[in-house]
């Protein structure tokens, strides 16, 4: 049996409360990426905040090769921070070991090189708070890039992205994953899970996990998002919708997504 | 009646400092060539290196009510040093480094919870340093310098406590900065990167404690974030990279420093609270001449 670089076994995690999430249980291997599908509140974030070594796990089991690096979602960075793109690259370096000690010069070479490689050169020197989304999010990979992690932990990373910067994250995946790193990637996009090589559907547990060819029937994307899927083409596309009634959302409390929030529109 | 007697107060008040703004202000060089406000300087600019430096990591991590709360929570265990025939500054060290150790080790997301707990302790302890000043140990005459600082009166060992903070302030800053930074900026995605966060903040706050310690001969209780908080509240007005901000932050302070303690030695005020009005007309003045978006 080949190595596996990510493996969760029966694994649950709460917040002081029920589950958030409970009976996940996968594997993956090197160089293969995988789409965490789910609603607001599904459990994508809190499964990667366990897989990061943030929150712990309640019940089970989670092994992640090395120390991965873990894009949180685009808001969680602080905008107001004095630091430019070229600083949030460096960044990628203190996973390293050597904190302690001022960045080396080679270091700082890897930043400048994970810049242009999610084509930000020219942008090093720019604030981070005062670029674009989808700048930002290139610039968050950059950091990861820089880290040189076997594992990617990738927080919905398309989410308010332009399509420039969209298609230059889609790029990257491939890349990653022909360099033979595990890329995670947490969407509500149920179209774009089916170019991964595996897909985890989660709804406060674990709906399904494996091939999206084989897994990505109604039935389990029902049983992921509920009322919220829509069919089309005779179920070969599916988009999730909202269905509420005005006044009936309520904000996620900060840190977490409430649960049962609903979905953005896709 | 109630604003007439205001106005006739205040009226005094300022005319109780013409006489001096009428004289001729004292030479710059008296800063110098005065023993007392020799030391007294001396404090200041190893207090606006320390200070300055932590000044703008208190900024970045919003962390001005912790130091706030600090400086106020080693009120009563000064007057209890005082009464006791203790060392204030040892009392000082073990309320405040508690303190910070408190902070530091409480659970993480407490969200609103930590700032109710921070405004509490300020009432306890200002109430609690208030009663066993007056009544318990009968020591009010001592209360104006534990609040506001005795400048003119630092010592040798004031100076000494304030070099090694110093010291340590730029070791930390070139040692834990990139850590401080990188925990500030986004804490989810440094803790698993395995940055040491909880122990470079633990770091942070101990270092804040003992700054806040060394400043409290020269400031008082009280006053400690005229010179940890506000220089760099006026230098990120300016500065939007972080070097730049720190080094600004401690150019605001040895301003503010300098300026307040000419002012006093002019008006005959008690330096602390001059030094820190200065950094409040200071940050005022940038405040006013600042446009917005041209830093972060």
């Amino acid at each position: 049996m080949s190595e596996t670089v990510v493996e969760a076994d029966g694994l649950g995690a709460a917040y002081g409360g029920p589950p958030a999430l409970s009976g996940v249980s996968f594997s993956l291997k090197p160089g293969q990426t995988l789409c965490v599908l789910g609603p607001n509140g599904g459990g994508k974030t809190t499964l990667f905040r366990v897989l990061a070594g943030d929150l712990e796990a309640q019940t089970g089991t989670a092994r992640v090769d090395g120390r991965p690096a873990h894009l949180p979602q685009a808001e969680r960075p602080r905008l107001d921070f004095p630091v430019s793109a070229f600083d949030v690259a460096l960044m990628g370096s203190l996973a390293h070991g050597r904190w302690w000690l001022p960045p080396r010069g080679h270091e700082r070479a890897a930043a400048r090189r994970a810049l242009k490689r999610v084509g930000l050169e020219a942008s090093e020197h720019d604030r981070f708070g005062s670029l674009s989304g989808g700048q930002r999010q290139r610039v968050l990979l950059a950091r990861a890039l820089v880290q040189d992690a076997r594992v990617l932990l990738l927080d919905e990373p398309l989410a308010g992205v332009d399509p420039a910067s969209a298609e230059r994250i889609t790029a990257l995946f491939a890349e990653l994953r022909a360099e033979g790193r595990a890329v995670l990637v947490s969407t509500h996009d149920v179209d774009s899970a089916r170019g991964f090589d595996r897909v985890l559907c989660l709804n406060r547990r674990q709906v399904a996990f494996g091939a999206p060819a084989e897994t990505l029937g109604s039935d389990v994307l029902e049983a992921t998002y509920g009322a919220e899927i829509v069919m089309l083409d005779d179920g070969r596309r599916a988009v999730t919708v909202q269905h509420h009634a005005p006044g009936e959302f309520h904000p996620p409390a900060a840190g977490r997504a409430a649960p049962g929030a609903p979905p953005d529109h896709r | 009646m109630r604003s007439f007697c205001i106005g006739k107060r205040l009226s005094r008040t300022i005319l109780n400092y013409a006489p001096p703004l009428a004289a001729a202000p004292p030479s710059p060089l008296e800063l110098v060539d005065l023993a007392f406000t020799r030391s007294a300087l001396a404090e200041l600019v190893l207090l606006a290196v320390a200070g300055g430096l932590l000044s703008g990591w208190i900024v970045l991590r919003r962390l001005a009510f912790f130091t706030h709360a600090a400086g106020t929570a080693t009120f009563p265990g000064l007057v209890v040093a005082e009464a006791a025939g203790a060392s204030p500054r040892l009392a000082a060290l073990a309320v405040a480094g508690g303190y910070a150790g408190a902070v530091g080790h409480r659970p993480r997301r407490t969200g609103e919870g930590g700032d109710t707990t921070v405004a509490l302790l300020l009432v306890v302890a200002l109430a609690a340093g208030v009663v066993l000043a007056g009544d318990v140990f009968s020591s009010g005459a001592g209360v104006d310098s534990l609040l506001f600082g005795t400048l003119i009166g630092v010592e040798g060992g004031d100076l000494v406590v304030s070099s090694v903070v110093a010291a340590l302030a730029v070791a930390a800053t070139v040692l834990l900065g990139p850590v401080w930074a990188a925990a500030g900026f986004d804490p989810e995605a440094a803790q698993a990167a395995g940055v040491p966060v909880r122990r470079a903040d633990l770091c942070l706050l101990a270092l804040i404690a003992a700054t806040v310690v060394a400043a409290l001969p020269a400031v008082g209780a009280l006053l400690v974030t005229s010179l940890l908080v506000v220089p760099a509240a006026a230098a990120r007005l300016l500065c939007d990279r972080l070097s730049p901000l720190l080094a600004g932050a401690v150019a605001f302070a040895l301003v503010q420093g300098v300026a307040g303690l000419y002012l006093a030695l002019w008006l005959d005020v008690p330096p602390g609270p001059a030094v820190a009005a200065v950094g409040g007309l200071v940050f005022a003045a940038v405040a006013c001449v600042h446009r917005p978006g041209r830093a972060a």
